[in-house]
């Protein structure tokens, strides 16, 4: 078994093979993976909300926690890990609504579709691509990645596991 | 007014109107069930949105979740959750009540119905019970219903607070009612909008 690494909210976590990062129970929050299968690095961000920008404090101490910081700093860690920039591939999964309430526009609970708008923008951004994602709908998931296989294990209720 | 700059005795002052609320909702429990319904004392507590799915239990528990929101001068979020077996056995509790027995074969759709209207009548009671109290209007949402794992519904605490801090204030308590051979239990958990706790704490005279 290898060593499994936990990445709580807002965390960053860079792994080098061979290792799992795993995730459990995200809603509206979005797991994203960065990996390099050459250099055998990979790193997951536990991404919370889509913009800082709009953040009461001006600086922020957990990149991790926004869309739009937790790409540029992902991609920071990987790298000083050994992964190489250009040779970097993105997984994720998460953003879903997890309530509906018929009749009510409350802009709160549609959070996981902008996280997922945000995320995917930054990662095309800095021109990175996004080769495998299992986002929005109205379930959690949980997820885990192995850098040995370098699938994103999905595990949502009901639907069982699946990897992409 | 940043959260935690809260006293000790403006969060008593919000736990006591979960306390209101709370009596209320077990009340009307009682009342849709005929059977007693126990409470706990509510907490108002202030807890890291990167802890959420820990503070109250493992992230990957299988739960029931009725959810409504509140709008008027105080608007909040409430969430009535339930273990998911538990959940079960309350609405068998409710189908017994009002219909003399379970139907085996009923389908899920109207199970989760039953649910959805339970955690309805929980919650708008405490809500009419707060409102009462403050003297305040307000208007509820129609109850969205989710079965999932715990962590992934308390993600919706992060989307009300946090974009503005670290922090959220939660006011939670327990209500257990006595089942035929077990007892069972859910939270009521309320979460203000973090821009309302202001008015809130205005109403009470303690801001």
């Amino acid at each position: 078994m290898d060593a499994a690494h936990h990445v709580g909210m807002a965390d960053i976590i860079v792994i080098t093979a061979p290792a799992t990062l795993v995730t459990l129970g995200l809603g509206s929050c979005i797991g994203l993976v960065l990996f390099d299968t050459i250099g055998k690095v990979a790193g997951m961000a536990h991404i919370m909300l889509p913009e800082s920008h709009c953040s009461a404090g001006a600086q922020v101490d957990k990149p991790g926690k926004f869309a739009d910081t937790a790409v540029p700093a992902l991609i920071n860690e990987v790298c000083k890990q050994g992964a190489l920039r250009s040779r970097l591939k993105a997984k994720m999964a998460g953003g879903a609504q997890m309530f509906a309430l018929a009749g009510t526009q409350s802009e709160f609970l549609a959070v996981g579709a902008r996280n997922i708008k945000e995320t995917t923008e930054m990662l095309r951004k800095h021109s990175i691509s996004l080769v495998a994602s299992d986002t929005g709908g109205n379930r959690g998931r949980s997820v885990e990645f192995s850098t040995v296989t370098w699938m994103l294990a999905v595990k949502t209720l009901g639907k069982g596991k699946v990897d992409i | 007014m940043e959260l935690r700059d809260f006293s000790t005795f403006q969060l008593d002052a919000i736990r006591e109107v979960g306390n209101i609320g709370t009596g209320n909702a077990a009340t009307a429990l009682s009342k849709l069930l005929d059977r007693t319904v126990d409470m706990d004392v509510p907490k108002a507590e202030l807890v890291s949105i990167y802890e959420l799915g820990e503070h109250y239990g493992s992230p990957e528990t299988v739960v029931a979740a009725v959810f409504v929101r509140s709008e008027g001068e105080f608007p909040c979020n409430l969430i009535f959750i339930l273990e998911e077996h538990e959940a079960g056995m309350l609405v068998d509790l409710l189908l017994l009540q009002q219909m003399g027995s379970v139907m085996p074969e009923l389908p899920d759709e109207i199970r989760d119905s039953a649910l959805s209207e339970l955690g309805n009548i929980v919650l708008s009671s405490f809500l009419n019970a707060i409102n009462l109290l403050m003297g305040t209007t307000h208007m509820i949402s129609v109850p969205g219903v989710a079965h999932d794992m715990l962590g992934s519904i308390l993600d919706v605490v992060v989307s009300i607070y946090g974009q503005m801090g670290d922090t959220a204030l939660i006011v939670n308590t327990s209500l257990m009612v006595s089942g035929a051979d077990a007892q069972l239990s859910g939270k009521v958990i309320m979460i203000p909008d973090p821009g309302s706790l202001e008015t809130l704490l205005g109403k009470l005279r303690v801001l």
